[in-house]
């Protein structure tokens, strides 16, 4: 069986994004079709402006399938390896920014909301402490293939620093997540 | 009131800069907001420039939020904010050729042409000198680069505002996105789904319907994606992650930093500036011509400057002297004045036309945006006798530009050859922590913690669009852009009573549509030309 090329790939991953972009989600998730007459008077519809992006990823499918094996250009076993890596540290550690302050105040701060507490310390800090220090050491310990105590002093100092930049300063900047809690 | 003319809206940009508030005093002199704001961007710049894994793309990113939280959104607070912005522009630019020369690591993708003369000089002995070359090719670049925009930009705007109408300016809009798409990142096909994806993220949740498009109904897409957290996220947070990736794979296989003693003349001398005017003067022009069209980055100038000095080199080069790849002076100054000399001719586009060109570009609009009351493109260049206090921003901005090339010209080259130290710092603890800061100063610009989400998620995009080789100016340029189309094109559309061919009743509309279609059908065949 011949291989397809990671171009040939794409290209047929982008015709198929596109199709289904243009003949489902478009007409079932927009109001106005392409165009639309309103008071006698033809105004162009919601529709339009996304179907034509659709038609760009449509057009370039079918230039990448026409392209060929020009470049391998692809994710690696690898790639998705480290990627996939990012990615769960990286939602862990927004998830342990955004809950980590509510669940202290619920636990230590009986009666107490966490919403009125969002710019005392040290309730506040918790969350960015915990998500941001935690993303900064998950970080470097990756790439570095071993915990050391060099990266957690690094994510310490760094969100240290960055509280030190924007909370100490502004009176109204609130760091994450308290400004929408 | 008196009437206003050309020359009093160059002065009110002067004044605007030179008289306007004070932000200090330093020995009883005081010093005005726009004026330190310029100097820390270029100070900031050029220490950016100078760290390899960051650059004035993560400076301009992390930075904008804080100068809004302490300027505010109004008016004042433009130039300030603007000239800050362009500062960093231009000392990233110069900083760049620090670790290229010193360590043969690039500070910035431009500098890569940089280390092939840069880095044999300084293991030489000639290191101060090789840095001494880069700065004075890349400001004179930078500063020849300024003096076009601010001839052309003028008159390139006012053409715009009196030759295009409605459908002309939706027209070029489509030409410019076609024109990105096509030379971009080598393949056209990657380059028009950039854009194509870049356009289908603007236009979720936003519309003029009441029901906010393409979200599915759900809360976090009713809103539309924040502009911020999609330009960071691709530009920023994807750079990072492949950054990460190749520091993951290759994990310190660079060993140690080898120190080299400094031998003989390192002074830069008349003789030497000589030698070097004439590969400054052609780089300078191509960069320029590049820097001009929208999307054709600093790296493509650097490498036609270098390749077009190179054959000079050989053709005039005595037999002792050094050839373009083995410590010439004159291939580090095709190098430099080229990529510099694209930072200010980027600006043409974007501020006559509304258009931008390059990264950088995209910061200053946003910036824009963000704060208010300058809305970049050729309206902005009305010489009305009333004031019109965006051409005094712009006035001001061009006197911002001249004085940050005073700065680099004077302060910049000392400041610039004491960062050598910078290069050292692991970039395995660097990014993380520049990771964490952008996510946190996005936030601070966007109070909404569904903002870190789409960054994070966009920064995913950007990292897969690297690793398929899709490059992601495109998409970021069509996100800014994409709105501003379906706009023109709504009211085009009204104005011409509704009619369908709209992009083609006028003659110079329909020149711009044929032109975007020939771009992409042109760059198609250029690899069978090669191929064959």
């Amino acid at each position: 069986m011949t291989r397809l090329s990671a171009n040939a790939v794409l290209g047929l991953a982008c015709i198929l994004f596109a199709l289904v972009t243009a003949f489902l989600w478009i007409p079932f998730d927009t109001d106005t079709w392409l165009v639309e007459r309103a008071r006698g008077r033809y105004t162009l519809g919601d529709s339009l402006a996304p179907t034509l992006a659709a038609g760009f990823i449509f057009l370039a499918g079918l230039m990448l399938l026409r392209e060929g094996q020009q470049t391998e250009d692809r994710p690696t076993y690898n790639n998705l390896q480290f990627i996939g890596a990012m990615i769960g540290m990286g939602v862990v550690s927004i998830l342990l920014m955004r809950w980590a302050g509510p669940i202290a105040v619920n636990l230590f701060a009986s009666g107490e909301e966490y919403r009125l507490l969002r710019d005392t310390a040290p309730w506040k800090y918790i969350g960015f402490v915990l998500g941001g220090g935690c993303m900064v050491f998950a970080m470097i310990a990756f790439v570095d293939e071993r915990v050391t105590l060099r990266a957690l002093i690094v994510a310490v100092l760094a969100v240290v620093g960055i509280i030190l930049l924007y909370d100490v300063p502004f009176e109204d900047v609130l760091l994450p997540p308290n400004g929408d809690v | 009131m008196t009437d206003l003319g050309a020359l009093d809206y160059v002065l009110l940009g002067i004044q605007a800069v030179f008289a306007g508030p004070e932000a200090f005093s330093l020995l009883g002199l005081p010093i005005p907001i726009t004026v330190a704001m310029v100097t820390i961007g270029l100070i900031t710049g050029i220490i950016v420039g100078a760290t390899p894994g960051l650059g004035g793309v993560i400076a301009m990113a992390i930075s904008l939020p804080i100068l809004i939280s302490i300027f505010g959104f109004n008016s004042d607070a433009l130039l300030p904010v603007l000239g800050f912005l362009i500062g960093v522009m231009k000392g990233s630019t110069v900083g760049g050729a620090v670790p290229a020369i010193l360590f043969n690591t690039p500070g910035t993708p431009d500098a890569f042409m940089t280390t092939l003369d840069g880095y044999p000089m300084a293991k030489a002995g000639k290191a101060r000198k090789a840095l001494k070359i880069a700065h004075f090719s890349s400001v004179s670049g930078d500063t020849f680069s300024d003096m076009v925009l601010i001839v052309c930009a003028p008159f390139l705007a006012i053409l715009v505002e009196a030759y295009l109408d409605l459908p002309e300016k939706t027209a070029l809009i489509i030409l410019s996105l076609s024109f990105i798409a096509a030379v971009v990142g080598g393949s056209p096909a990657k380059g028009l789904l950039s854009c194509g994806l870049g356009l289908l993220a603007v236009y979720i949740g936003t519309g003029e319907d009441f029901y906010p498009r393409l979200s599915f109904g759900t809360d976090a897409l009713s809103d539309g994606i924040p502009i911020t957290a999609a330009v960071i996220g691709v530009l920023v947070l994807g750079a990072i992650f492949v950054e990460l990736e190749d520091l993951w794979h290759q994990k310190r296989t660079s060993g140690g930093i080898q120190i080299i003693k400094e031998v003989g003349d390192q002074r830069l001398h008349w003789a030497d500036i000589r030698r070097i005017l004439p590969f400054i003067g052609r780089s300078a022009v191509i960069g320029t011509a590049i820097g001009a069209l929208p999307g054709i980055g600093s790296t493509l100038a650097a490498t036609i400057g270098y390749a077009t000095g190179k054959r000079r080199h050989d053709r005039r080069k005595a037999p002792d002297d050094p050839s373009f790849g083995n410590g010439a002076p004159e291939g580090i100054a095709a190098t430099e004045a080229a990529n510099s000399s694209v930072s200010g001719a980027n600006l043409i586009p974007v501020l006559s036309l509304g258009i931008p060109g390059n990264t950088a570009a995209v910061f200053l609009i946003l910036a824009a945006e963000s704060i208010g009351g300058f809305n970049p493109g050729p309206s902005v260049f009305k010489f009305t006798t009333d004031l019109n206090p965006e051409l005094v921003i712009v006035f001001g901005l061009f006197t911002a530009m001249i004085f940050a090339n005073l700065l680099n010209w004077t302060i910049g080259g000392v400041f610039m050859r004491s960062l050598g130290v910078l290069a050292r710092i692991p970039k395995q603890l660097l990014l993380p922590v520049v990771f964490l800061l952008t996510l946190a100063s996005l936030y601070v610009q966007e109070t909404d913690m569904s903002a870190v989400w789409f960054a994070f998620g966009f920064g995913v995009l950007g990292y897969f669009m690297r690793r398929f080789a899709i490059s992601p100016l495109p998409f970021v340029i069509a996100f800014v852009l994409g709105s501003r189309l379906e706009d023109t094109a709504r009211q085009a559309f009204s104005a011409t009573g509704g009619d369908p061919f709209f992009l083609f009743k006028s003659p110079i509309a329909a020149i711009f549509i044929l032109a975007a279609v020939a771009v992409i059908v042109l760059s198609l065949r250029k690899p069978e030309a090669k191929s064959a």
